[in-house]
C-alpha cells in the first residue's frame, strides 16, 4: 500500500466510511494474525486479540491523524493488547510451546497452512522462534515477518532505534543458538516410535 | 548465519484466520461503523428541530419578566418624585 492510497484509506476512515474499512482490513489481516499467533503461540488468544484490534481502529477511526500510518497503527494496538493479555494471565515466559501449541488448529483438518508449513526447516524456525522470549520474539516477527520499517518497530515496542537494533541482535543470536541446538538435539515428537537404538 | 534467517524468517507462511471469524469481525466493525456515523449525523443537526416546549416558550417569559420590572421602575421613579413634589 502506497503512502498515497494510505493517507486517501485514512481520509475515508475518519469519514466512517466502511469501503475504506474493507480495503484496510483485506491489506493487514492476515499479517496482523500471524503475528498475533507467533507472538501469542496460541490461535485462540489470537483470534481474541485481533478482533479486539480491528474494533479499536473502529472505534478510534473519527480520531485518527490525518496522517496515521495504518501498519504501524495496527501492530502497535495488537502488541499492546498482547502486552496486557500476559500481564493478567502472567504467562510463563519459559513456557514452551510444541508444535501443537505453537499451531492449535483442529487436528482432524489439515489446512493449506499446515501443508505447507510442513516443510521441516520452516517447522525448525517455528520451534526455535516459538521458544524465544517475547521481547525477543515480537522484534523478529515485527522486522523480518511483518516487513516493518525499524524506525517503526521501535515506536511499536516503545524504544530508542538503537535499543531496537540491539535487542534485534541478541534475538538473532537466540533464534540462532536454537536452531542449532535444535539441529544437534531434535526434540522428540510426541507419538513417534521408539528409537532403535534404546 | 543470521541474515538469511531473518530471511527466511521473512519467507514463513502465513496463518490463516478462520473465514467465518473473519467474516464475523468484519461485520462486528461495520456495524460499529455505521453506528458512529449516525450517531455523528444526529449531533450536526441544527439544535432548532431538537428544542423543548420549555426552550420555545422562554423567549415569551423573558420579554414579559422585562416589561413588568419596567413598569415597576417607572412606578418607583414617579412615586419617588412624588413624595419630593417634583411632579
Amino acid at each position: 500500500m502506497n503512502r498515497e492510497t494510505e493517507l486517501t484509506l485514512v481520509g475515508r476512515l475518519r469519514q466512517g466510511e466502511a469501503d475504506a474499512f474493507d480495503e484496510v482490513y483485506a491489506a493487514f489481516n492476515k499479517p496482523l494474525f500471524t503475528f498475533l499467533i507467533r507472538l501469542s503461540r496460541r490461535r485462540d488468544v489470537a483470534e481474541d486479540l485481533h478482533e479486539e484490534t480491528w474494533l479499536r481502529l473502529v472505534t478510534h477511526a473519527g480520531r485518527l491523524q490525518a496522517d496515521t500510518r495504518l501498519g504501524p497503527w495496527l501492530f502497535t494496538v495488537a502488541r499492546n493488547l498482547h502486552v496486557s493479555y500476559r500481564r493478567s494471565r502472567a504467562l510463563e515466559e519459559s513456557a514452551a510451546a510444541g508444535l501443537t501449541g505453537l499451531w492449535p488448529f483442529s487436528p482432524r483438518e489439515t489446512s493449506p497452512f499446515e501443508e505447507t508449513a510442513a516443510n521441516e526447516l520452516e517447522r525448525r524456525i517455528e520451534r526455535a522462534l516459538a521458544n524465544l522470549p517475547t521481547t525477543s520474539r515480537e522484534v523478529l516477527l515485527l522486522v523480518a515477518v511483518s516487513g516493518l520499517d525499524q524506525s517503526e518497530v521501535a515506536d511499536i515496542c516503545g524504544i530508542t532505534p538503537s535499543a531496537l537494533r540491539q535487542r534485534l541482535h541478541r534475538a538473532r543470536e537466540l533464534l540462532a543458538d536454537a536452531l542449532e541446538r535444535d539441529a544437534v538435539h531434535p526434540p522428540v515428537l510426541e507419538g513417534a516410535p521408539p528409537c532403535p537404538s534404546r | 548465519m543470521s541474515e538469511p534467517l531473518i530471511r527466511r524468517l521473512g519467507e514463513l507462511p502465513a496463518a490463516e484466520p478462520d473465514i467465518r471469524r473473519t467474516e464475523h469481525i468484519r461485520k462486528r466493525c461495520h456495524a460499529h461503523l455505521a453506528r458512529q456515523r449516525r450517531r455523528s449525523l444526529v449531533s450536526s443537526l441544527p439544535p432548532l428541530g431538537r428544542r423543548t416546549t420549555g426552550e420555545r416558550l422562554a423567549p415569551v417569559w423573558q420579554t414579559g419578566i422585562a416589561v413588568l420590572g419596567f413598569v415597576y421602575l417607572a412606578e418607583v421613579i414617579r412615586f419617588a418624585l412624588g413624595v419630593f413634589s417634583l411632579t
